[in-house]
């Protein structure tokens, strides 16, 4: 009956197995061979030590979607994770409405990110955009800014799209104050404290994992942030908005540089790496699955 | 006292108020646009359409083979969520359940993939696909979805494989089912939650998947809905009615099933979340 259930237990692993050796496995493997080598479309495969590594740090394209990469995750660990901590605070007082905000918030989250990026084009658009519309029917006349094209405005314009829309990070911190014991709130009450000491003192401190947590998936979300850009600016003006993921793609599809875009795949996964070990640090976060 | 009460809880209400009308009106927006003509929309932006026009919605057909994008999306998020669900759901079952040599290694192996962001392996994955033949064919779409709901899936249901008290399957057991049997007639209708939550999660990334369906696909025959869109973008960005009616083409399903199985993606993210 044992030997049975191990093969048994042998074919129930083996597709995943398959799967994932074919998928992550031997991509990984390519991607931390190729980067030691020049690889391009018509020349054949060589070895070149770490000159792609050295060669990063004088590309300034690559310091360029660096930096914004950077940025963008601060940003998102940190007003990213304040409006989404902040919306779910004040929904968990659970008025009339909270059902409906909770939901009517999540929107921008589970739709298709490239049909979002076509939305805010849209939105935005000089000519017809509902907000320079908006700008023009409050009295600005002839306003015609072209937030996305614009070397002052494209920056911020495609922050915009993503930054306030923290839906995820609102859905998980309100399950975790839902866990929080009835009695903890009521000796705070007795205690005299208000709603605003109550939420400082007493919820967040008790929040402080699942705020860790989601810092965690908003500033690695980052690292693979490539639809919205796409769609919008397309990296442009310039290399304004110009991020990693973005540079992967050009460098490699557009170029044909495949060993040099296989060395930014390898670079970004150390971010990554990097980015969890620190986060994890600042949190102290116990337990981790990883 | 009652006046800062008052303004305070005013504050609350805006911010409320204001994040959800930016997360709702720009969609609103574009579905309303959908309905006007080109020169209903450049006139106005906020002129409601005066009749339901749907005529960009037949020159976005017209334009773009979106039929057949559409049947491309529809066949990948079904295959690419009913493999995803046994092949993972087989392994998770066996991680929650049994005892055996390599299974802390190959857990770790696994969890590797949560290090990687999937843009990471753009390339080597394109050099894959390529070898196997599978490039510009659903079927690769199909097979690297699978791959990139791995994580969130086996987490997903593992746990659900893990609430299930084991007395259900030594009562199987002494009643003489087996291995196999124990999985499909026992377990598998018990843990219909798990695999509702794991498979919304994993319809919506094969539905709105983009990057990978870019790179991987190269002729109308196996692109999906996402990169359609960018087809609108780049060759008829001056057709704005149109344009409008693609995006909602492709929102509308998201929407639906988030509307209908909100209570899955809500448990779905805080897994996914948990694990990431």
């Amino acid at each position: 009956m044992e030997k049975k259930n191990r093969l048994w237990i042998a074919i129930f692993l083996l597709p995943s197995i398959l799967i994932f050796c074919l998928i992550y496995g031997a991509s990984v493997v390519t991607l931390f061979g190729s980067s030691f080598t020049e690889w391009k479309l018509a020349s054949k495969l060589e070895f070149t030590g770490i000159s792609n590594y050295v060669n990063l740090f004088a590309d300034k394209n690559f310091l360029k979607a660096l930096s914004n990469t950077v940025i963008w995750a601060l940003l998102q660990s940190t007003i990213h994770i304040f409006i989404g901590v902040t919306f779910a605070l004040i929904l968990s007082k659970k008025e009339f409405y909270w059902k409906f905000a909770r939901t009517a918030y999540m929107i921008p989250n589970i739709i298709c990110s490239a049909a979002l990026g076509m939305v805010y084009l849209s939105i935005f658009n000089p000519k017809f955009g509902a907000v320079n519309n908006i700008i023009r029917a409050l009295g600005v006349e002839d306003f015609s800014q072209n937030w996305f094209m614009d070397y002052s405005s494209a920056f911020f314009t495609v922050t915009i799209t993503w930054l306030p829309f923290a839906g995820v990070v609102a859905i998980l911190v309100l399950a975790e104050i839902a866990a929080i014991p009835e009695a903890i709130l009521e000796s705070a009450k007795i205690d005299g404290a208000g709603e605003f000491k109550t939420n400082i003192y007493v919820v967040l401190p008790l929040l402080k994992n699942i705020i860790g947590t989601c810092v965690i998936v908003a500033a690695t979300s980052m690292l693979k942030n490539f639809d919205i850009i796409f769609m919008t600016t397309n990296g442009g003006p310039g290399n304004t908005t110009l991020n990693l993921p973005l540079y992967i793609y050009k460098t490699s599809m557009l170029e044909n540089n495949y060993g040099y875009a296989n060395t930014i795949g390898a670079f970004l996964i150390l971010l990554g790496i990097v980015m969890l070990i620190v986060i994890n640090k600042a949190f102290k976060l116990g337990q981790s699955d990883i | 006292m009652k006046i800062s009460k008052l303004l305070v809880g005013l504050i609350k209400y805006m911010f409320v108020i204001t994040l959800v009308v930016i997360s709702v009106v720009p969609i609103v927006w574009v579905l309303m646009s959908s309905f006007k003509t080109n020169a209903q929309i450049l006139e106005s932006a906020f002129k409601l359409p005066e009749t339901l026009n749907w005529s960009n919605y037949f020159n976005a057909f017209k334009i773009a083979p979106l039929t057949t994008f559409y049947i491309n999306s529809i066949f990948v998020a079904v295959f690419g969520t009913g493999m995803n669900l046994i092949i993972i759901g087989m392994a998770a079952y066996v991680f929650a359940r049994f005892e055996f040599k390599a299974k802390s290694i190959l857990m770790l192996v696994f969890s590797i993939s949560l290090l990687i962001p999937n843009t990471s392996v753009l390339y080597p994955l394109y050099v894959t696909m390529n070898k196997l033949g599978l490039y510009d064919k659903l079927q690769g779409l199909i097979l690297v979805y699978i791959g990139f709901g791995l994580p969130v899936t086996l987490y997903i249901l593992k746990s659900y494989f893990l609430t299930i008290p084991k007395e259900i399957e030594e009562s199987a057991k002494l009643d003489g089912a087996g291995f196999l049997r124990t999985f499909i007639q026992i377990i598998l209708p018990i843990a219909k939650p798990g695999f509702g939550t794991a498979g919304v999660m994993q319809f919506l990334l094969c539905w709105n998947e983009f990057q990978f369906a870019l790179i991987l696909t190269s002729g109308n025959n196996s692109r999906t809905l996402p990169v359609a869109l960018s087809y609108f973008n780049t060759q008829f960005a001056s057709n704005y009615g149109a344009m409008f009616a693609a995006t909602v083409i492709i929102v509308i399903p998201s929407i639906i099933i988030y509307a209908i199985l909100q209570e899955q993606v809500v448990s779905g993210l805080a897994a996914g979340a948990v694990k990431g």
